[in-house]
This record gives C-alpha cells, structure tokens and sequence, in this order.
C-alpha cells in the first residue's frame, strides 16, 4: 500500500498527528491543568523535549504545506511513475527521521535528512511540472 | 464537489477570516510603522506577539494552530476526495471539523475553559478519523 504517493503523503501526515497527539500529552504531564485549559496569555518556557518537538512540529507544517501540491498534482493528473514513487518515499523516510533526529539534539543527521526531504519535494516538483 | 472539499474550503475561509480578525486589532494596537516595518529584533523589543493586548495575542494564537490543523485536514480530505473512499462518515467528520474550528476561535477570545481544549481535541480526533477512513 505504499507504493504510490497518495499512501505515502497520508502515512506522514498520520505520523504527523501523532506527534502532535504526543506534544500534547507531554504537555499534559509537564504543565497543572488550569494553565493548560486556560488562554495562556502569560507564555511559558516549554521544557527542553517539548519545545524540540514543537519545533520539529513546525516544521513538518512546513514540509507539508510544500509536498501536498505536487503530490496532489501527480495524482490527479495520473502522472504517478516510479521516479516519483521513489521520490516520495525519500521524502517519508526522511522526515520519518527528522523526528528522533530533533528530539535526541542528533547534530549534522537533523539537517541532513531536512535537505534530504526538501530535495525529494523539489523532484516532485519537478516531475510534476 | 464533496462535502469534504466545500467544507475544506470554508475552513480555508476561515483561516482568512482569522487573519483579518488579527490583523485589525494588532494594526490598531501597534500602530503601523511597527507591524509593516521589517521587524527587526534589536528594533522591536520582544516579539509583537508578546505586545499586543492579551485578548489580541489569543486571536494570534489561535491563527497559529489553525495551521497546524488546517494542513493536516487539507491532506485528510485530499487523499479521501482522490482515493474516492469518502462518504456519510468523512462528510459527517469534514463538517464537524469545520464546527469546532469556528468555535475555537470565540472559545479562545474568550478564554473559555476547557470549552476551547475541548473543542481543539474534537477537530483533532475528527481529522484523525478522515485520515484513518483513507488508510482502511
């Protein structure tokens, strides 16, 4: 089932759901309730993991924003091939890793897998243009 | 076009909408040459959020996560839409998603709690839902 780009771009965006799922109870065991429910008008430092996954977080918001238009173009259109198929999987395989690549502070392979799904996107691109 | 692709578009409206509803108050607030200057730190102090009035930094917020969840339902709703797996069920989340997003954002003005914790965990798990009906 992951052998075209639509399985794909859905399994990251699960994955992507559930790391939010798990800032959320990380936040849930770090913070009292009361703050958690209220407007939060006075901010407050997140705790080292969490902010690294909150970043992270913001970043797959990032990375998603950018593959969902070409993927979704390729699909449409029918120009499913398998250098795109690769493609995609490079993508997921590399964001995949980003995530314990930010939370474990893992220097060098947390940017190298970044450029490494921001290259598979610019090839969707390419393919679907 | 599905329920699921006009209630995506709505919640696309929705997003403007929140720009808007932030924007005025922070324009009137800050004045101009702040919000349109090149808002340079060593400039701006700490961070416009941060000086905005608190009722203001709650609309900011708000916009933020909506990001957050709109990217993820916009990806739900494509892949039902294209895999032509969506019926009642999806349509049924689509829209409940696209309830509790609108509610969210008096819920936070107004800091409503838990009702805006509430609401959040229900666009959440009625996106997951989509995501979850696309991979069976």
């Amino acid at each position: 089932m992951l052998a075209d780009e639509l399985s794909l771009l859905l399994v990251y965006g699960l994955v992507v759901a559930v790391v939010l799922a798990l800032k959320t109870t990380g936040m849930l065991a770090q913070f009292d309730m009361g703050y958690l429910l209220s407007a939060r008008d006075e901010p407050r430092e997140l705790p080292r993991m969490i902010a690294r996954l909150d970043r992270a977080l913001w970043n797959s918001v990032t990375a998603l924003a950018l593959v969902t238009p070409p993927i979704l173009a390729l699909a449409h259109r029918g120009q499913s091939s398998e250098a795109s198929v690769l493609a995609a999987q490079v993508f997921l395989v590399m964001r995949l890793v980003y995530f314990p690549a930010y939370l474990f502070g893992v220097r060098g392979l947390r940017t190298a897998v970044w450029l490494g799904g921001f290259a598979a996107t610019l090839v969707l691109y390419f393919l679907a243009l | 076009m599905t329920p699921e692709l006009t209630a995506l578009a709505l919640a696309g409206i929705l997003q403007v909408v929140q720009y808007g509803l932030m924007a005025v108050p922070a324009n009137l607030e800050l004045g101009v040459a702040k919000t349109a200057g090149p808002r340079d730190p060593d400039r701006l102090g700490k961070p416009l959020v941060e000086q905005v009035s608190p009722r203001t930094g709650r609309l900011f917020r708000a916009l933020q996560n909506h990001f957050e969840g709109l990217i993820l339902f916009t990806l739900a709703v494509v892949v039902i839409t294209l895999s032509e797996k969506a019926g009642p069920f999806t349509a049924a989340c689509a829209w409940t998603y696209l309830g509790a997003r609108i509610l969210y954002v008096p819920a936070y003005w107004l800091g409503l709690a838990p009702w805006r914790s509430l609401v959040w965990a229900v666009g959440f798990l009625a996106t997951l839902a989509i995501l979850v009906a696309a991979l069976l």
